[in-house]
């Protein structure tokens, strides 16, 4: 038996360090490791089902291709490259590069990834989306006024006297922080949930406030106004460290009356709420993703980041606005979320004209030319993009469709080729993290089952079939040692770093901040905290003033009544690990959430088929009926496979958010009848 | 030192981490470790608690000392409690004796399986695989304290138990504020909207019903056969016997691992019953054959020692004493049946007015579920009624009357397993925390 350490690759928070224990070839055995300070207790639940995961039978391990039946039947990886190296150059010829839409989501991250973009700008360029389905909205308004996106170290929450847990359930998404939150608690830190829905994070608060959906900047906004009134800013760090607090202060109008309207929060408790913030210091708010995945998204970020700037709780131990820390993100160029930004200059040879919340529509739009053909690495659109009948309808319309998956996903099922792709042990990597400061290297460990190739060395063979003028050390030839040795040369130029470094153990970002901003020092147009924010205003037509901007889109509040939510769940990420056996045996089966008002409202019992429906289309399910939702919400998680009663994206319109070009997923109505 | 499971409830967001791990290190097909949860609902005015339990590996094991079959031992050097299901028979007795529900059946198998604590993994060095899979170190194995018990989990059952588990953390015993007020519910809230009424299901304990009533049966014939000087009719009596056997035989999951039921006898109440019922059969058969009154005198004693075991069999589970004077019980019910078959009205007089007297008490100091209003009912009637018969008439010669005298006693069987509740988590964590 031998034992290594890696570290779990997919887009979470926690990006988990652990050990592996491997007996011939399989993975036996996941442990933790106790030398990553901001997950020592080792992996969730997700991380542990990796046994079964890389080992799963259902896992594709040989080319498939469509046969004219419509049925997958395996094909030799040399004869599939053959297939698609000749379906390339016949449509690069007849409508140019840029009729292939190259299509990337997040499913595994690490620096290899960065191979298939030299391929495709090898062949011509390609068609590419812009902006992402998750965070670029608060990121960029963390970026507006911070001008830079970080926050203190995940253990740093043990400082904290209150934390502020504002639409975000670590206890499902980021489930070690759970360990600080409860060390803080016993501590005496209060903490506090605001939410909508009473989560698994709620039950371990003191209190949980729950407004309306889509209305936190008003009451965030409300809150600023009352610290100020009450006196209760820091007055020499605004003085010394902020650009715009009188123009903010002056541009304030909702009275607690008027955010209890609006939040549904009673007003005298919206008055305790901002006592608490504003003398019950230090305070660390933990935002979440889900508030800003609204049209009004990144207003409401900047909104509630504005309670930490006026009460000075940036640059010292417990306090902090922890959206994102993107300290080791050191080997990237362009940090997110300005890498979401489309750039025609540097984009050259590739056209970045594809949003990702209008993925369907912008396909169907896409002209001069038209898109021919998709490839798909590392993700399930067809799932968890918004507005699926659209995008099926798009996906539809392609004359050739590669994707390149473990399962046979939603996205996949649709293929007319599917390539096995490479789970986590498979090929040496380098990944960073956007909660822990840690640099970390995943070494390969296994070697792949079947004919599973890594992306690297699919687009080195097909790079040589096209004859493409690529040198090995942009794609590296087929072998891990050569993987490393790209690896080696492409972290050398940022940092003192080297590979052997990173095997020994996670490293912690060279020139971290373990406090963010102890140096007070801003990277903003006026190397101060701009409240004001002319950039704002330049750059995405909204205010240069935090404001709430309530949702108004076509809602159809009479016909559907209810707010559909479909948050993450604790077992999945986004459409990962919930086809696994051990995932489903120790999860209740997918149904839609809604409160006892509700239920009682349409005659539904708990358990009951139900239907429910919009202008978007429709899900078949069943009730479940919790005191955890709030009245007037209907809450469905994203990323249940449709063979599994999922599909929630069939019910969601897309929209992009109002700066960064997110996905405002969370806008939509619905209404819920029973089904016979 | 003595090491153990350390919890922290605070911690724990039913994640299912350790319950995976458990199925992955193990490959078990069934969950030995749960999270069991108070308040799952989620009721605003009241806190969620999640409490992670497998085997507590008690030092007083009462799943092993009532084993009729032995198959639970200690292991020694990590002294955890392990079965051997090549052992076990199936019975489901440790069931309602442990109170961590730890004892799990495997439907497939027909036998228990429960943690063994990864004892391997601890004898190389290393931690069960729960407590090392918890992410949020909610659930940790180490060196227990000896401290006395958390306040916090006083109705946590480890009398007498001795469980190696202890807990940490404060429990945050004032409810989570909840803002409106109204969040989860505008009050037009019904209970059954949310979920089933849990109910009792004595569907699985039919046989043991059966058995009992008929060994009560049995016993009560040959009793009143001495107290008249008559011997029982042979083939009626002994096609009774047989039925017990077989009733007693069906409960089981490995029928033909029945004789491993023996070999317990030095703890196990449930041994001790099964010795008594061969005993008792071999006993009575011989003397409905032989025809000899000394046997019918042994076998009469044996029959009420066999029934005052059965008795046993649950006072040993019941640890809060809810059914030690329930009018159930085998041997009180003989006495009756007895006394009302021989016609000796004084004894019944005494005897039925004990088990009214009882059966009241019980209904008042215990609380006892309530829903059964029907069955409690017929009961009364159905004593009160064949007994006034037999206070005017002496006699007890209409057989529809014996059939509605012998329904009671039946009913009354019934309701012993109704009432007969063994302290288990699930009904624990909900009653003492509310």
């Amino acid at each position: 038996m031998e034992e290594f350490v890696t570290a779990c690759p997919r887009n979470c928070y926690s990006t988990c360090t652990f050990r592996v224990q491997v007996e011939n070839d399989k993975i036996i055995r996941i442990l933790p490791y106790s030398g990553n300070l901001a997950t020592p207790e080792g992996p969730c639940i997700k991380g542990l089902s990796y046994i079964e995961r890389t080992n799963s039978p259902e896992r594709i391990i040989h080319p498939l291709i469509r046969s004219s039946s419509g049925k997958f039947s395996e094909i030799s990886m040399a004869e599939v490259l053959d297939i698609i190296s000749s379906k390339l150059l016949y449509i690069k010829e007849n409508w140019g590069s840029r009729s292939i839409f190259w299509y990337t989501g997040s499913g595994m991250s690490g620096l290899t990834n960065e191979i298939g973009q030299s391929f495709w700008n090898a062949f011509g360029g390609t068609t590419l989306t812009y902006g992402n389905l998750c965070w670029p909205a608060g990121l960029e308004a963390v970026r507006l006024t911070m001008g830079s996106v970080k926050h203190n170290v995940p253990w740093d929450l043990k400082n904290a006297k209150t934390i502020i847990i504002w639409g975000k359930n670590p206890a499902e998404t980021n489930i070690q922080e759970i360990s600080f939150i409860a060390d803080a608690k016993e501590k005496g830190c209060r903490i506090i949930v605001i939410d909508p829905i009473r989560t698994a994070t709620a039950d371990k608060s003191d209190m949980l406030f729950c407004p309306r959906p889509g209305t936190d900047g008003a009451l965030a906004l409300s809150l600023a106004q009352i610290i100020i009134d009450k006196g209760l800013i820091n007055h020499e760090f605004v003085e010394k460290n902020v650009k715009g607090f009188d123009e903010f202060r002056l541009s304030l109008h909702i009275s607690p009356a008027e955010a209890e309207n609006i939040t549904g929060i009673p007003s005298a408790s919206i008055l305790e709420l901002a006592e608490i913030i504003g003398t019950n210091g230090p305070v660390t708010i933990l935002p979440g993703y889900g508030l800003q995945r609204h049209q009004n998204g990144g207003q409401t970020v900047r909104s509630i980041l504005a309670l930490s700037v006026l009460t000075g709780n940036l640059g010292k131990p417990g306090s902090g606005f922890n959206f994102a820390n993107l300290q080791s993100y050191i080997y990237d160029d362009l940090k997110e979320p300005l890498s979401y930004f489309p750039d025609p200059e540097k984009d050259m040879p590739f056209r970045r004209t594809v949003s990702m919340a209008k993925l369907g529509s912008d396909m169907l739009n896409s002209s001069d030319p038209e898109l021919k053909a998709i490839w798909i690495d590392r993700g399930n659109p067809v799932l968890q993009a918004p507005d699926t009948n659209n995008v099926k309808k798009a996906f539809s319309l392609l004359n050739f469709k590669v994707v390149v998956d473990q399962f046979m996903t939603d996205t996949a099922s649709l293929a007319d080729i599917i390539l096995p792709a490479k789970d986590i042990f498979e090929q040496s990597d380098v990944i960073g993290s956007y909660w822990s400061p840690y640099i970390q290297f995943k070494p390969k460990i296994i070697r792949s089952p079947g004919e599973v190739m890594p992306e690297s060395e699919i687009y080195f063979n097909l790079a040589k079939r096209l004859n493409l003028n690529v040198s090995k050390e942009i794609i590296p030839e087929p072998g891990n040692d050569n993987i490393e040795l790209w690896l080696e040369r492409r972290i050398r130029t940022y940092s003192d770093i080297r590979l052997k470094t990173l095997k020994e153990s996670p490293v912690l970002a060279p020139g971290l901040q373990l406090i963010a901003w102890e140096d007070l020092k801003f990277d903003t147009p006026s190397g101060k905290i701009e409240l004001f924010s002319s950039e704002a205003n330049e750059k995405w037509g909204i205010s240069s003033l935090p404001e709430y901007v309530p949702i108004t889109n076509s809602w159809h509040e009479d016909k559907y009544p209810l707010i559909l939510i479909s948050p993450n769940t604790g077992s999945r990420i986004h459409s990962q690990f919930g086809n696994l056996k051990i995932i489903k045996e120790t999860n209740p089966e997918p149904c839609v959430r809604i409160s006892p008002d509700d239920a009682s409202a349409r005659g539904l019992r708990e358990g009951q088929k139900i239907r429910v429906f919009n202008q978007k289309g429709e899900l078949l399910s069943r009730v479940s009926i919790s005191y955890r939702i709030l009245p007037g919400l209907a809450v469905f998680p994203n990323g249940i496979w449709v063979n599994e009663g999922g599909g929630v994206n069939q019910l969601i319109a897309g929209v992009e958010t109002d700066i960064g070009f997110g996905t405002a997923f969370h806008d939509n109505r619905v209404e819920i009848e029973e089904v016979d | 030192m003595r090491k153990g499971f350390i919890f922290n409830h605070n911690k724990c967001v039913n994640c299912n981490a350790c319950n995976a791990a458990c199925i992955l290190e193990n490959g078990w097909t069934i969950h030995l470790r749960n999270i069991y949860v108070y308040n799952a609902d989620a009721e605003i005015a009241l806190p969620v608690i999640n409490l992670s339990l497998a085997c507590n590996h008690c030092e007083s094991a009462v799943c092993m000392t009532g084993c009729p079959a032995s198959a639970f031992s200690r292991e020694k050097s990590t002294r955890a409690v392990i079965i051997d299901e090549k052992k076990c028979l199936g019975c489901r007795y440790c069931q309602w004796n442990c109170p961590y529900d730890a004892p799990k059946f495997d439907a497939k198998k027909n036998t228990i399986a429960k943690c063994n604590l990864c004892f391997s993994e601890l004898i190389a060095g290393r931690e069960p695989a729960c407590s090392n899979a918890c992410p949020t170190g909610a659930l940790k194995f180490g060196e227990l304290s000896d401290k006395t018990p958390d306040v916090i989990y006083s109705w946590f059952p480890d009398k007498g138990l001795n469980p190696a588990i202890e807990f940490t953390g404060p429990l945050n015993s004032t409810p989570l504020k909840v803002i409106p007020a109204n969040a989860g519910s505008g009050g037009k809230f019904d209970q059954n909207q949310i979920q089933n009424k849990k109910r009792k299901n004595i569907s699985a304990e039919v046989s043991l019903i059966i058995f009992s009533f008929l060994a009560t049966i049995s016993v009560s014939v040959l009793v009143s056969s001495l107290i008249k000087g008559v011997f029982p009719d042979k083939w009626t009596f002994i096609s009774l016997l047989v039925c017990t056997g077989l009733f007693s035989f069906f409960h089981l999951g490995k029928k033909f691992r029945s004789w491993r039921s023996l070999t317990n006898l030095r703890s196990s109440p449930l041994s001790r019953e099964i010795a008594a019922l061969i005993i008792y059969s071999v006993v009575s058969a011989f003397t409905v054959f032989l025809n000899l009154p000394v046997l019918l005198i042994v076998s009469s004693a044996s029959g009420l020692i066999f029934l005052l075991l059965i008795d046993g069999v649950y006072i040993f589970t019941d640890k809060n004493r809810y059914v030690i004077l329930h009018t159930g019980q085998t041997f009180i019910s003989a006495l009756l049946i007895i006394s009302f078959i021989s016609g000796i009205v004084l004894p019944f007089v005494f005897m039925a007015l004990l088990k009214l007297g009882l059966s009241f008490y019980n209904q008042i100091s215990k609380q006892l579920n309530n829903s059964d209003f029907t069955l409690r009912f017929l009961r009364v009637v159905f004593l009160v009624v064949p007994g006034l018969y037999l206070i005017l008439h002496s006699s007890y010669s209409d057989i529809f009357i014996i059939i509605i005298f012998l329904s009671g006693e039946l009913i009354d069987r019934i309701l012993f397993y109704k009432d007969f509740n063994p302290l288990n988590i699930n009904t624990l964590i909900n009653n003492n925390l509310r």
